[in-house]
């Protein structure tokens, strides 16, 4: 039975506590909220720099409610490992989750990642997207969108988005998914699948940042939800034993280019994509396409 | 199995203590001159000789992530590298020890780059003296056994929860062979002791932060910590040398440091790793022709042996240090520390620094002979 709003009152505990320093809006603490929540009850989270080390708290007020490990960037996956082969050895029962940012997954921390995923260890990588370093205020990641400024790229990013749920199949990633905090059910529902599956797992999700993307904290969940019906951001689940992906059912409508609203909605909410240019547009279109070809491969 | 004797390499010495000690998580990274320890133990592992999980990581920075990883959650554990890998995990050397995780980790001492060059100096693991760890310096392969095998009882002890380094000369010990005796396995695993009750763990019904942000108060007071067990480690690591002495009738001086020829020299020449080793001829040399000199040899370079430093600077004359590394636009590291316990301590006894054997270069005890007599 697929996840439903209902269900998400239901969790073993509540992951993220009271006292959290997250920004009004926080895509990130969201989807924390809701995927670390719904397996509260065996999840051990392995956290490298980025917003979720400082949003937790600090001392004895840290406002997670799971065991959480703070690492250094380039090694969440490497740590999680670790822990998961000791649990393993001691006949310790534990979902261990590296849970990262963009930068910590795509750019400094991807070497890790893809050294896990190769070893096939027992984990479960969830990347939360804010296309952005955020944590250190806002610079250009290797997840940044065309046409963002980002205060590295004050004039607007030239660079592609780095894909990384396509990396993680062509490396033989047991699971991979997509998600947006737009669609928590679907969010939840996914780490329980991946958790389902043996060897390394790993969930990219698009998470909100109104202080990066210089949009209303109260439209966190429009501006999530406008990726996915512009085309944006493919909703989809893959797995190595069938190599086929599936799009999520609140997103399959969207591989129709003609159910796809103009991109246009989702930049003009966001004030990091303000003075774009029409060849910048055109790039993002282009990029957005990319993406899709790519996918496609995989689809029915 | 009882005790053997053996001809043994300093890597395989490691290996051989290693697998008697029985680590959970065992995570590593290739690099000469280390290879050899991790190619024995991945042999042992997979054919179900050890009872360890080996994760083949991907680089040295996740080597030592991935073992810190396992010893949060109560695992022993264990890993090793070289000179530039030992640079590549820095970031995670650092964690580490100030985490004070329990981890052993064996260096064979190798130069830095560039240019390319596998041989010997002290420049790697120098330069993380400041890391929180443990660092043993060994002399030879029977020592490079017995100090692997010591560290694991000095780094699980709850009172010092300190990683340890044991350190050994590449190529020097690394890949020489030399007689060693391998004590029993099951001798060996009693005298360590089993890891069941660790120094921290991860328990899903027992959730906690570990490493989140920290106000200057509490950093401080954690910095402080780490001071002390640093400080109660001396003790801690004579007491592990005396104990293993009684066990297997093997011991290093008094742990800390280890002292050849009678006090009241003239000169006193003080070392550290192989080159210490090698000074005792040239000591014997130099007492057959009449010259009353001694030495000394540094084994644990952290902490450091500052009481036994002012002890034989004030039974002695004058000190000659002899350094295997450099921090440029100062001096030897050695000489460094001893130049400030002897300040701080107001005693005068004159210190003269040598530093040799940079990138392996050979120092046969003749030189050694003849930098001392230079200064007598």
């Amino acid at each position: 039975m697929p996840t439903t709003i209902k269900d998400l009152m239901n969790n073993p505990k509540e992951a993220l506590l009271k006292g959290h320093f997250a920004c009004a809006g926080c895509g990130s603490a969201l989807a924390f909220r809701h995927a670390i929540g719904a397996i509260a009850d065996k999840a051990v989270v392995v956290i490298p720099a980025c917003c979720t080390s400082v949003y937790q708290g600090f001392g004895r007020g840290v406002a997670f409610d799971v065991p959480t490990i703070n690492v250094a960037f380039a090694s969440s996956d490497a740590v999680a490992a670790g822990i998961k082969h000791a649990m393993d050895k001691k006949g310790k029962e534990a979902h261990v989750i590296a849970w990262a940012g963009d930068g910590g997954t795509a750019d400094i921390g991807i070497a890790t990642l893809i050294g896990a995923c190769d070893r096939q260890d027992n984990i479960l990588h969830i990347m939360y997207s804010n296309n952005v370093y955020s944590n250190t205020g806002g610079q250009r990641s290797g997840d940044t969108p065309i046409g963002a400024r980002t205060t590295t790229t004050p004039f607007g990013n030239k660079t592609q988005r780095k894909m990384v749920p396509f990396i993680m199949m062509a490396n033989n990633a047991s699971y991979v998914a997509t998600a947006s905090v737009a669609y928590i059910p679907d969010l939840v529902d996914k780490v329980k699948k991946a958790l389902s599956y043996d060897g390394f797992k790993f969930i990219e999700i698009d998470a909100s940042c109104p202080v990066a993307w210089k949009s209303d904290s109260a439209d966190s969940i429009h501006v999530a939800r406008l990726a996915v019906e512009t085309g944006v951001w493919p909703l989809f689940e893959w797995d190595s034993k069938s190599n086929k992906a599936v799009l999520s059912k609140r997103g399959s409508k969207y591989r129709n280019k003609e159910n796809r609203k103009p991109i246009e909605e989702w930049l003009n909410i966001q004030g990091r994509f303000k003075g774009m240019s029409e060849e910048e547009i055109k790039n993002l279109y282009a990029d957005v396409d990319r993406q899709w070809t790519f996918l496609e491969k995989f689809l029915e | 199995m009882a005790e053997e004797v053996v001809m043994l390499t300093g890597n395989h010495s490691v290996s051989e203590a290693v697998k008697r000690v029985k680590p959970d998580v065992i995570a590593a990274y290739p690099i000469t001159p280390q290879t050899a320890i991790i190619e024995y133990l991945s042999r042992v592992v997979d054919s179900g000789e050890l009872d360890s999980h080996f994760i083949r990581v991907e680089s040295e920075h996740s080597a030592l992530a991935a073992v810190a990883g396992a010893s949060w959650a109560g695992a022993r554990t264990f890993t090793a590298t070289s000179s530039q890998g030992l640079l590549y995990m820095g970031e995670w050397v650092f964690w580490t020890g100030y985490a004070r995780l329990p981890v052993v980790m064996a260096v064979v001492n190798r130069c830095l780059a560039p240019g390319w060059s596998i041989w010997v100096d002290l420049q790697d693991s120098m330069a993380f003296r400041d890391a929180g760890w443990i660092q043993i310096y060994n002399k030879n392969n029977q020592e490079v056994f017995d100090t692997t095998i010591q560290s694991y009882k000095i780094a699980e002890s709850k009172d010092i929860a300190l990683p340890v380094m044991p350190c050994l000369d590449g190529f020097v010990l690394s890949h020489t062979s030399s007689k060693v005796i391998l004590s029993d396995p099951e001798e060996v695993y009693n005298f360590v002791g089993d890891y069941s009750d660790p120094i921290i763990e991860i328990d899903t019904g027992k959730p906690f932060a570990y490493g989140s942000i920290v106000m200057p108060d509490k950093y401080n007071k954690d910095r402080k910590d780490l001071m002390e067990a640093m400080e109660r480690a001396k003790a801690k690591i004579k007491a592990v040398n005396k104990e293993f002495s009684e066990t297997f009738g093997r011991s290093y001086g008094n742990g800390l440091i280890e002292k050849y020829g009678d006090d009241d020299a003239d000169l006193t020449i003080v070392g550290i790793g192989t080159l210490a080793d090698e000074t005792q001829q040239a000591i014997d040399m130099l007492t057959s022709e009449g010259l009353k000199v001694n030495s000394v040899r540094v084994r644990t370079f952290r902490p450091f042996p500052t009481e036994d430093i002012i002890d034989i600077a004030k039974k002695n004359h004058k000190l000659l240090v002899i350094d295997r590394s450099v921090s440029f636009g100062h001096e030897g590291h050695l000489q460094m520390e001893i130049e400030s316990v002897l300040k701080r301590n107001n005693i005068d006894t004159p210190v003269i620094g040598k530093v040799m054997g940079l990138g392996g270069e050979d120092v046969p005890y003749t030189r050694i002979a003849k930098a001392a007599r230079e200064n007598l």
